[in-house]
């Protein structure tokens, strides 16, 4: 006599009982017992849900019945089975699987009988995957590019090229179809020289969310991206070779460094936007030759880039370079107060405690440190003298001008710290409260706290939150109506920017620009 | 595998909507986004964890949309809308969750669901608790539209 026997006929307690116990043992004799039990449901939810569970436990320790149940009239206990014969990974099962998903019309079931498949993995799985690339219902071609980049099928490609290809124009800047993320995500799963190329060579994607997933998918990839980058140095475009030095430093491999001197050397940096962006990639990785190629770097006259070869330096400061860097601004032409200026403006405290030990270098900083408007950095340094704790360091605080309070009030949100830096002089000698973020978030967080800024400056593509994302929540904020929002950015694709003009950006501004662009430009927005 | 997690989601909300709210939902075409924010004017909450995973899902509904629901449940019994709202936008997201997740136990994923946390505000935004990309899936109803939205990491 069964265990099932009068089932209904008993009671709760000893119904969950029954069930618990055929769970525990998993045997397959229980199966015609349960199945009728599946078939005609007791009514109560709880019960009728442990059957269901009894019947999982029991199908898992029998192969031959999930087999079997694959091909049952109940769409139920079929649909059960499949998800069994995936969840226990029953090898034998796949062939049936397979020869389902050439018949199987409901897309639901065809889902799961794709599921089921994926996780039996079996070996020649690929070609049944491959036959979906391409399906209507998008969550099951994306299933299908998901296993196409675990079987890394050289078949799919094709299909997976187009699909990172494919943009909707219409669609909005933060959206991306599912199938290129996964094609993009299956492309770098893949990681065989052709597929990480191509992602290589669609690192400026129009799409700003596939951008930034190619991105993400390269800086995972590692050093085997690293060699595909490198051909966009020479051959690239603006952006392409700016993206491309920012995916190297992200990296942050030594071999990254290298091909990043190399590209100096073959004046492929000629642009002053690329070679802020190789400076602060070299920054990131920090290698001899490339701190040597940085020290190179203190020639430029830019002060953007001076900051970004500065900040670089502060992160890697060898006596070595302190020595060189010493040197330069000891020199007292008008390249050394630009360099005082630079490490007083990106905040490069290390570095300035080790220059400061020159007397002549000391003064020089605190000539430019004198000059400074802002509070934060006048605190900063302050704090630094009083730490270095001489005579001479504690004569020198007294020397600093005492910050004025602001009345206006200025947010700035960009990713790169020496952009942040330089935004916060600019703000400050323009007499504004400075409101630092390092992404949109950040920023907006700030808006949230009930702060008003009287403008803003924002970058386009940071992590989180784009700037135009940013621009986008700024504009339905109470107050925020109308602020002049001022876009800076590398992007020189016009699409970019007309989406940005949508969003409600006021202007723009090509990255880099000298200071007293960007001061004229915030004047002119404000009104004079 | 987001794409398996995500079907039975979007499943328990067409059947949960429709039998509790008799309204029919028609799911658009679905999208990636990169940041983590959900925007909406009502907004169901809830946190997932197990399987080595965790995540969360949100189903946020425009005002229109969320009204009409309450008045389908509730019919003339509408006492504070407001309260109304909220509660009912949280039972469904519950129910959701639960369908969603017994669903899923059936595959052996087995996960444990928070407390649904309702969040109401007119274009409010939340975030989601991860780094990967978030998949939203977009719906229409003749009363408005609604998005749920997923990240697992």
């Amino acid at each position: 006599m069964s265990k099932l026997d009068g089932f209904h006929e008993k009671d709760f307690l000893e119904q969950v009982t029954i069930l618990n116990e055929i769970s525990g043992s998993r045997d397959s004799a229980y199966l015609p017992g349960l199945l009728s039990l599946f078939e005609k449901p007791t009514g109560d939810t709880g019960v009728d849900y442990m059957v269901v569970n009894a019947l999982n436990a029991v199908l898992g320790a029998s192969e031959d019945a999930v087999i079997q149940g694959l091909n049952s009239q109940n769409p139920a206990f079929r649909t059960l089975c499949i998800r069994a014969a995936g969840e226990y990974a029953f090898p034998d099962a796949a062939e049936p699987l397979s020869e389902m998903t050439e018949t199987e019309t409901d897309l639901d079931r065809l889902a799961e009988i794709l599921a089921a498949l994926a996780k039996i993995h079996p070996a020649d799985g690929a070609r049944v995957f491959r036959a979906f690339l391409g399906h209507d219902d998008p969550m099951l071609a994306a299933l299908a590019m998901e296993m196409a980049g675990a079987y890394a099928d050289p078949q799919a490609v094709i299909f997976l090229k187009a699909a990172v290809e494919a943009t909707d124009a219409d669609r909005s800047y933060d959206q991306c179809d599912i199938t290129t993320w996964k094609a993009i995500d299956a492309m770098a799963a893949m990681a065989t020289p052709e597929s990480i190329a191509f992602l290589a060579a669609n690192v400026h994607h129009k799409n700003p969310t596939a951008r930034r997933i190619i991105t993400d998918a390269l800086v995972r990839l590692g050093e085997p991206a690293i060699q595909h980058l490198e051909p966009l140095y020479g051959l690239g475009d603006v952006d392409q070779r700016i993206l491309a030095c920012n995916i190297v430093g992200f990296i942050g491999s030594r071999k990254g460094a290298d091909g990043l001197v190399q590209a100096f050397d073959k004046g492929f940096f000629t642009e002053a936007n690329v070679r802020y962006a190789a400076f602060e990639a070299l920054g990131r990785i920090g290698t001899l030759k490339g701190l040597v190629c940085l020290v190179d770097g203190l020639m430029e006259t830019d002060e953007l880039i001076l900051m970004a070869v500065v900040t670089g330096l502060e992160r890697h400061a060898a006596p070595g370079i302190l020595k060189t860097i010493s040197e330069r601004i000891a020199a007292g032409d008008e390249r050394s107060s630009r360099i005082a200026h630079a490490v007083i403006a990106s905040r490069a405290l290390r570095l300035f405690q080790e220059l400061y030990k020159d007397e002549a270098v000391g003064a020089a900083l605190m000539m430019e440190l004198q000059k400074s408007k802002d509070s934060e950095i006048l605190a900063d340094f302050a704090a630094r003298l009083d730490q270095i704790g001489t005579d001479r360091s504690r004569a020198d605080i007294l020397t600093l001008p005492k910050p004025k309070s602001a009345t206006r009030k200025a947010l700035a949100a960009d990713d790169s710290k020496s952009m942040l830096a330089l935004y916060r002089s600019i703000l400050t000698d323009l007499g504004f409260e400075p409101l630092m973020a390092a992404n949109g978030q950040e920023a907006y967080a700030f808006v949230e706290a009930g702060e008003f800024a009287d403008v803003v400056i924002t970058d386009m593509n940071m992590p989180v939150m784009d700037g135009m994302e940013l621009v986008g929540k700024l504009r339905a904020s109470l107050g925020y109506e109308d602020v002049p929002i001022l876009m800076v950015t590398t992007e020189s694709e016009s699409t970019q920017r007309d989406m940005a003009t949508k969003t409600g950006v006021t202007s723009f501004l090509t990255k880099p620009f000298k200071p007293e662009d960007l001061k004229a430009k915030l004047l002119e927005m404000l009104g004079g | 595998m987001d794409v398996e997690l995500a079907k039975p989601f979007i499943k328990a909300a067409m059947d949960v909507i429709g039998t509790m709210a008799f309204i029919t939902p028609r799911p658009g075409r679905p999208f990636v986004k990169k940041n983590s924010i959900a925007t909406g004017d009502v907004t169901g909450l809830v946190g997932l964890t197990g399987d080595g995973k965790r995540g969360s899902v949100s189903i946020s509904f425009s005002k229109a949309c969320a009204v009409a629901m309450v008045k389908n449940m509730l019919g003339d019994d509408i006492q504070d809308i407001l309260s109304d709202v909220k509660d009912a936008v949280g039972e469904i997201t519950n129910m959701v969750s639960g369908q969603a997740r017994a669903g899923l136990s059936e595959k052996g994923l087995v996960f444990q669901g928070s407390t649904p946390t309702v969040i109401m505000g007119d274009n409010h935004s939340i975030s989601h608790m991860s780094k990967s990309p978030i998949m939203a899936i977009p719906f229409e109803t003749d009363a408005g539209n609604f998005t749920i939205e997923f990240c697992f990491e």
